[in-house]
């Protein structure tokens, strides 16, 4: 089971947990719609699509709202250091939740306990969290951007506002020497999905396979579009595709969604989520 | 390394609010608490130390939030500074045209406005929790109407965004201009 756990900018929703359905670009959490929005909810969504497609059961989402004060994502992380060996997921992808460092090692004590140890991920601020607390070599996959990736191989930066100036300049050409000093600062996790201009899978600090094609360079200004790759993904793992190959796949599909939608800088993430299921059937 | 014993289970917030004085630390810190905030009171190290020898430590990513709460509460303090690094926030902008728009980016933030309209069209990166309510509430509006990021956000995102937001109603302004 894919157990994906999130915040949603809805002030006063408390904890929630359930089944996801994605239908006619619209998202549904045990019968009740959430907005398809950048985020959270943009993951989850691509994680559904998925999941249909390769015929497999949908993600189980433990959502709480958050506008960014943080009670939503302290629910959050106090349901899963409590319940978490209870809910025995296959995959736990953690996502937009606050960082806050000391209850990410709770978390990750906690899978320890769960009946086999789930295969953890982590993208957004739950990757800041883990990355910040020294967790980062805990975590099986970590899905960054080329910002994030500058963000990871900074020995000191606990979010990415913090990052050395030198380190923001470096662009995509400058990946390799990102990645490297990532790994030696133990700042990666064992698996790297990281996007940009160029898409990168790194294997314990090893460049396993590039994507550049197809190019569309109106990806990056589209809201979403990090999240979808991650939701797809951990919907490919549960699903039985090994780590290496949900990786690639995951990267792949996120280009062919972008040159079958037209994407523009305009296009918004729920477009591209309802052009998936035809991009997945070009890649797998 | 904070001074004290150390205790695996303590509050790492990876921020620290400095003051001048004792009494001022002391009042921001029930502040903060009165508002959910996690901090706890602590000794600076002397390389961090401006004033007196007594800080809050905060959850450095809730800089914003809590920055906006104390100025509204007329708490006096020095400075808000990570424990660890240089402690200056990124400050560099970029941008890159694709023909009638043009995507502003700072830090983990990039936002997207129509050239011809000065409409926002997309925002994306970042990861706390702030974000997406943002994300909501700026999209389809124009640049001279939406509100800044820093006014509604709370954490290191928002403020990367805002900066983006700055940036972009300045060249907005000026090739209407």
């Amino acid at each position: 089971m894919l157990l994906v756990c999130g915040t949603i900018p809805q002030k006063h929703l408390s904890l929630i947990k359930g089944d996801a359905v994605f239908e006619q670009e619209r998202l549904l959490i045990d019968g009740s719609e959430i907005p398809c929005t950048q985020g959270t909810a943009a993951l989850i969504s691509a994680a559904c699509v998925t999941a249909k497609h390769l015929k497999s059961a949908p993600p189980q989402v433990l959502l709480a709202g958050d506008t960014g004060k943080g009670k939503g994502s302290h629910l959050l992380y106090d349901y899963l250091i409590s319940h978490l060996s209870e809910l025995n997921p296959d995959v736990l992808l953690m996502h937009y939740i606050l960082p806050v460092m000391g209850q990410m090692k709770k978390v990750v004590a906690a899978s320890a306990k769960c009946k086999k140890k789930p295969v953890l991920m982590a993208d957004a601020s739950s990757m800041y969290a883990a990355k910040g607390a020294g967790l980062a070599p805990e975590f099986d996959i970590f899905t960054p951007d080329i910002c994030e990736l500058a963000f990871l191989a900074d020995p000191d930066a606990v979010h990415p506002a913090y990052i050395k100036h030198h380190l923001f300049t470096a662009d995509g050409t400058q990946a390799e020497a990102l990645i490297a000093a990532a790994y030696r600062q133990k700042g990666a996790a064992k698996l790297l999905i990281a996007k940009g201009s160029t898409d990168y899978v790194i294997e314990k600090g090893k460049i396993a396979c590039t994507i550049s094609e197809p190019d569309i360079p109106t990806l990056e200004a589209i809201g979403g579009t990090g999240d979808t790759i991650s939701g797809m993904a951990g919907a490919m793992i549960v699903a039985g595709l090994t780590q290496m190959d949900s990786a690639v796949a995951a990267l792949k599909t996120n280009r062919k969604a972008g040159e079958l939608v037209n994407a523009t800088p305009a296009t918004k993430i729920r477009q591209l989520i309802t052009t998936i299921p035809d991009a997945l059937k070009n890649i797998i | 390394m904070l001074f004290g014993k150390k205790n695996k289970n303590a509050f790492e917030g990876g921020g620290l609010v400095l003051f001048q004085a004792v009494d001022e630390a002391i009042t921001a810190e029930k502040i903060l608490k009165a508002e959910n905030y996690e901090v706890k009171l602590v000794a600076p190290p002397p390389a961090l130390r401006k004033g007196c020898d007594l800080a809050v430590e905060i959850n450095i990513t809730e800089k914003p939030g809590i920055e906006r709460l104390l100025q509204s509460k007329d708490a006096h303090f020095v400075e808000i500074l990570p424990l660890k690094g240089a402690g200056e926030l990124l400050d560099v902008v970029k941008t890159k045209d694709f023909g009638d728009s043009l995507m502003v980016k700072a830090g983990n933030m990039k936002l997207t406005f129509d050239k011809n309209t000065g409409v926002i069209l997309n925002i994306s990166g970042g990861g706390c929790p702030d974000i997406p309510f943002l994300h909501i509430s700026m999209l389809d509006k124009k640049l001279t109407e939406a509100s800044s990021p820093k006014l509604k956000g709370y954490t290191l995102c928002a403020l990367m965004l805002d900066r983006a937001f700055t940036e972009a109603l300045d060249i907005w302004k000026k090739e209407a201009n």
